[in-house]
């Protein structure tokens, strides 16, 4: 059996030279080539693919409004010049009420007139009105003094598409109606009926014999036990708060009211009064003069009401246009003949010469109206208003002061009728000559700018503008803080009291085990730090929360003192094996001597706890909380804890060029270095704390006092539990790699500064350190990206508290925990969510700078390194 | 003048010295030294004695242990895990490996300059008052005094006089060198360990550092290793030969040479292995 021999075996031992590259390994190079480009052009474009998403749902927040309609109609008008204008929930019905109590409904859209029955005024005319925010309840003043109460409903109920009565008649933009009601078509084959339902009370003598003027109504309490009140001016310029309570009998259905009235402090003679308003629980009553003076009365006490406060709100030469609340009744809205639109607040102040210690505080000032202001109304669900002048109508936001939408050269807007309709999608205007005109709008966000996400912005009841975070409340009146400043300053606390934790003992631990370890030891220390690092941050975030937490609570004192002691018996661990018999030495070289540091150091905690009471008692008068607070103790004890390492180190500085010549005759004498070099630590280490001492008596005479700044209330979760969890987290990122950049250092200059004589720190310090630095650094900044954008360990154990201070024994909300906690429950597209979205885009850009600083300073480093 | 201290003969360890004696005595005296990288000995039984103020070239092939013995010198084995030794080695007098030696100290009077130049990466001046600089000195004054007369000893200072702030790595490689025995007489020891001092350098550096050699004789006592026979020819006053981690043959350089005692040197130096 003979192999046939193929010509390739022949000419085999002389392999024949390429001349040229072979064509595969040239397709493999481009296609290598071409992969890793378009690899990488793709994660660009990833990221700013995601950037550009974030954008997307984030920017509406800062667009204004928008006009999506308007149309203008004349209006067969039975009222003459209303007294008020509404219109329903779904802008189908525009509603009029005249003083003579004649209600004229028309259909909003098409101007048709509908037949709705008139309020009951028993002949009277009436002199002042005035109605709640729902526009549902009105009351009205008469000349003879009397005063009624009245009701509108706008019924509006949904029915089936078959069950439309018959007989209807078509309105031009396809709704239906039998002349009083409208059949609107609805989604899903329903239509929605609207209508107009009034009802009016008997009248009820308040003011005997003297007109009514003005007059404010609110009304309150529950449906069986309704309770209004209300405050009148008559001719005669008496203010008059009454309340009115209806009981139901039960048995009978009858209904009683019982009406009592306080008269309030007399206004100086010949006020014109021009507006009066009231509180939703009766406690305040504004009367504002025709000159914009307004007249505040306390009337907490019935009993005793007091004129607490006179103030001109105006400008002197201008007059009073518009006066009222925004929902929830903190913010007064002001606005003048000259233009004027502005919101106060009533605030407690120390320097209030008021009779109740509080004081009408101009809190906002918005963009003037170049013409007289005409008319006002408030939106029914945040706190947006229009203005309506001559001009035109603007629409405004009182907190956030900007102007959203300016309506211009509509003829009806100088009227005095301008309004938000009920779901603030549209604005209202009738001039008064039977000219209506209506908008409809949207308005997605107008309590968003980029002022009230980044800047101060003063709150309702806020007693200065501030940063606030506060997303959701109970009630309906209240308006969404969505200040992203806490939480960036949140995400920078926690990431700096980390990394304060972190960086010492990870870049510690980092050249301990790439200078000063045998190669046994390390092979066992870093791949269990690198196991560390893939420790779920869940798990450390409820271990942090309550494992930690309480334990820290508790032993809050031994935890401070172990932050000294800690390190103290690790020097002292280390000089003492100074004076270990050589040979002693190097036989527990190694893995022994590496647990024999762990041992002290869980010699150090257990010291720690131990003294912890004495300490608390000595430093703290016995109650540490208590001391932080501030209720007790002196300021110096902390400060001296923080001198102390400090200048603990100077003096170690300092010392390296003292020398002490009786030291050195005791080495001389007894030839043990190790001895000598403790006792000369232990001088120099009760000689820096004597300094240290005498330094924070200094400063605590100075008035320096920590508490109140980074020390203060303690709280169970507080931005110490974050920092150590954090810090387990970040500290097996910046080791690993702040190792391995020191251990990358080539050998050979190592070997240099040691045959210099250099000790190994100096070696460690002096070459290896500043050679790796581009590399430890990119370790420090690794792990501070990961801090700043860790989430579940800042969610468990932050405490999520959106405040502005540095105490690291108080909460932090991070923007990270703030979407993972926000973000399930807002409403897709909403404020919320798309601040949250905004809020994501920052935390994007923070890391992304962050990321480019420090690889700028890598580059810096990295040249100074190897070019100088 | 060449004296011959000991013996001619082979002793027990099968050493056959001729060794030229210095007029000082000797500084470094080595007896018995056996040395094991984990159970591999490396060193077996190495007997000399270095007189002061010469220079002793160290040859041998590759791997016979010349960098090992070079580095026990001033005890940077220490840095090498799983190093045991036994035997003695006094400098002075004093035992290296005794108890309670101080390295560091010991290491800044036997400086050692390297087979790869490596500066540190810093500027030319830090680098040359490095040893300064650990010691704690800060006085501007002594530091630049130290740097102009190591860089002047080193002959480096007309070419480097000029960029002392600049980095030394942009130095050509014979510069680096030449630095790096400028950083080493910059602490002023006593000993100079040279570990293949020009095997990365041109022929004209070679000869500049070695002209350097000479002239710092006398000044220190040099112990270089090289694996070029006309350079240890021209340097040297005693030449060790050494043989898978046998020290062969120790003697004057001249002897050892062209005539020397014991074939296998001889087939070493005539080139007929190695
Ligand atoms: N760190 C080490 N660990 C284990 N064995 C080593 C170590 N360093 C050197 N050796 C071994 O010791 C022997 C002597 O090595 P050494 O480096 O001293 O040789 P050398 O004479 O300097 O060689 P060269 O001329 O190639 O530099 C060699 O066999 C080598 O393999
Ligand atoms: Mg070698």
């Amino acid at each position: 059996m003979q192999a046939p021999a193929t010509p390739k075996s022949q000419t085999a031992p002389i392999r024949p030279k390429a001349r040229v590259t072979r064509r595969s390994v040239l397709i493999a190079d481009r296609v290598a080539d071409w992969t890793i480009r378009i690899g990488g052009l793709a994660i660009i474009l990833a990221v700013f693919g995601i950037m550009i998403f974030l954008l997307q749902v984030a920017i509406p927040l800062f667009l204004g409004a928008s006009v999506t309609g308007h149309f203008q109609r004349d209006i067969a008008n039975g009222a003459g010049n209303p007294r008020f204008v509404a219109v329903d929930e779904y802008n189908t019905v525009g509603i009029l009420i005249g003083d003579d109590g004649r209600v004229s409904a028309f259909h909003l859209p098409t101007g048709a007139a509908l037949t709705v029955n008139n309020l009951d005024f028993g002949g009277g005319v009436a002199t002042a009105a005035s109605r709640t925010l729902d526009w549902r309840d009105m009351a009205f003043g008469f000349a003879d003094g009397h005063v009624r109460f009245a009701r509108l409903d706008p019924t509006a109920g949904v029915i089936a598409g078959d069950s439309l009565p018959p007989g209807l008649t078509r309105l031009a933009n396809g709704d239906s109606t039998d002349g009083k009601v409208v059949y609107a078509a609805a989604p899903g084959g329903q239509y929605r009926r609207i209508g107009v339902g009034v009802a009016t009370d008997a009248a009820q003598p308040i003011a005997e014999g003297a007109a009514i003027v003005a007059i404010d109504y609110r009304v309150g309490g529950t449906i069986e036990r309704p309770s209004r009140a209300f405050v009148t001016v008559d001719s005669k310029g008496v203010v008059r708060l009454s309340s009115a309570e209806t009981r139901m009998n039960l048995l009978t259905g009858a209904a009683r009211t019982t009406i009592t009235t306080a008269t309030l402090p007399p206004l100086p003679v010949g006020t014109q009064v021009a507006r009066v308003l009231l509180t939703a629980n009766a406690d305040q009553a504004y009367v504002a003069d025709a000159g914009g003076t307004v007249y505040r009365y306390d009337t907490r006490n019935l009993n005793a009401p007091v004129l607490a406060e006179t103030v001109d709100l105006l400008p002197r030469d201008a007059r009073l246009s518009a006066f009222g609340f925004l929902i929830g009744e903190q913010s007064l809205m002001v606005a003048g003949t000259d233009g004027t639109v502005a919101g106060y607040f009533r605030l407690q102040r120390e320097s209030a010469s008021t009779g109740d210690g509080y004081r009408l505080i101009r809190a906002h000032d918005l963009e003037p109206h170049a013409a007289a202001v005409t008319g006002f109304g408030a939106s029914q669900r945040g706190k947006m208003f229009v203005t309506g002048t001559a001009d035109g109508l603007w629409i405004r936001h009182g907190t956030s002061e900007q102007t959203l939408l300016k309506l211009s050269h509509a003829e009806s807007a100088g009227g005095r009728h301008v309004l938000l309709s009920p779901r603030d999608d549209g604005v209202f205007a009738f001039g008064g000559d039977g000219k209506v005109d209506f908008w409809r709008v949207s308005i997605p966000h107008p309590e968003t700018t980029l002022k009230t996400i980044f800047g101060q912005v003063w709150y309702e009841g806020y007693s200065e503008p501030g940063y606030t975070w506060q997303s959701s409340a109970g009630t309906d009146s209240f308006e969404a803080k969505l200040s992203l400043i806490p939480l960036i300053f949140g995400t920078i606390k926690g990431t700096v009291y980390a990394l304060l934790f972190a960086v010492p003992v990870a870049l510690l631990a980092a050249i301990y085990t790439s200078e000063f370890l045998n190669r046994r030891a390390r092979s066992v220390v870093k791949p269990a730090m690198e196991m560390m690092a893939s420790l779920p941050s869940v798990v450390l975030g409820f271990i942090a929360a309550l494992i930690l937490a309480p334990i820290v609570e508790t032993w809050i004192a031994a935890v401070i003192l172990a932050v000294v002691v800690v390190p103290l018996s690790l020097l002292v661990a280390a000089h003492l094996w100074q004076i270990l018999p050589i040979d002693w030495a190097l036989r527990l070289d190694g893995v022994p001597k590496l647990l024999m540091i762990f041992a002290t150091v869980a010699l150090g905690v257990y010291l720690a706890t131990l003294l912890g009471p004495a300490f608390e008692y000595v430093f703290f008068a016995g109650d540490f909380r208590a001391w932080v607070n501030g209720s007790t103790g002196r300021a110096t004890p902390f400060l001296f804890i923080l001198l102390f390492p400090v200048s603990f180190l100077a003096a170690q500085l300092a010392a390296e060029r003292l020398d002490l010549p009786w030291l050195r005759a005791i080495a001389d004498r007894t030839r043990k270095d190790g001895v000598v070099a403790m006792l000369r630590w232990l001088v120099l280490l009760t000689g820096s704390a004597a300094i240290a001492y005498g330094i924070a008596e200094i400063l605590a005479a100075l008035g320096a006092d920590l508490r109140g700044g980074v020390v203060g209330t303690y709280v169970q979760r507080n931005t110490l539990i974050v920092a150590f969890a954090m810090g387990f987290a970040v500290i097996p990122i910046i080791y690993t790699i702040a190792e391995d950049a020191l251990n990358s250092v080539p050998e050979h200059l190592r070997a240099a500064s040691l045959a210099c004589g250099g000790t190994p720190w100096q070696t460690a310090t002096r070459v290896i350190l500043p050679t790796a630095m581009s590399g430890v650094f990119a370790g420090i900044m690794v792990g501070m990206g990961r801090a700043v954008g860790e989430t579940m360990i800042v969610v468990m154990a932050a405490g999520n508290t959106p405040i502005l201070d540095w105490n690291v024994f108080n909460g932090l909300r991070a923007l990270s925990a703030n979407i993972a906690v926000e973000l399930p429950e807002s409403v897709k597209d909403g404020t919320l969510y798309r601040t949250l979205f905004l809020a994501a885009l920052t935390l994007f850009v923070m890391t992304f700078v962050i990321n480019t600083a420090a690889e700028m300073i890598r580059q810096r480093f990295r040249k100074r390194a190897f070019q100088l | 003048m060449a004296t011959v201290a000991r013996s001619i003969q082979p002793d027990e360890s099968g050493t056959v010295y001729h060794v030229r004696a210095g007029a000082e005595g000797t500084v470094i005296d080595v007896d018995g030294f056996n040395l094991f990288y984990g159970k591999k000995q490396a060193l077996f039984d190495i007997t000399f004695s270095v007189p002061r103020g010469l220079v002793c070239a160290l040859i041998g092939p590759s791997g016979c242990g010349k960098s090992t013995l070079l580095r026990c010198l001033n005890r940077m084995n220490d840095l090498i895990d799983d190093v045991t030794i036994n035997g003695d080695m006094r400098i002075e007098g004093h035992d290296l490996y005794g108890p309670g030696v101080d390295v560091i100290a010991l290491r800044k009077r036997m400086g050692m300059v390297f087979q790869k130049p490596n500066p540190f990466p810093m500027s030319i001046f830090e680098n040359v008052v490095y040893p300064l600089r650990i010691d704690g000195v800060r006085d501007r004054n002594v530091l630049e005094e130290t740097c102009e007369r190591a860089l002047k000893g080193a002959a480096l200072w007309d070419e480097a006089k000029d960029r002392l702030k600049e980095s030394a790595l942009g130095l050509s490689g014979g510069q680096q060198q030449r630095l790096c025995i400028a950083r080493a007489i910059a602490a002023d020891p006593e000993v100079l360990l040279m570990d293949e001092p020009c095997s990365a350098l041109d022929p004209i550096a070679t000869s500049k550092i070695e002209e350097l050699i000479d002239e710092l004789k006398g000044r220190y006592t040099i112990i270089i290793v090289t694996h070029n026979m006309q350079q240890a020819a021209r340097v040297s006053d005693n030449t060790a030969f050494m043989y898978l981690g046998r020290l062969i043959e120790f003697g004057e350089t001249e002897i050892l040479f062209t005539a020397p005692k014991v074939t296998k040197t001889l087939d070493y130096v005539t080139g007929r292995f190695g």
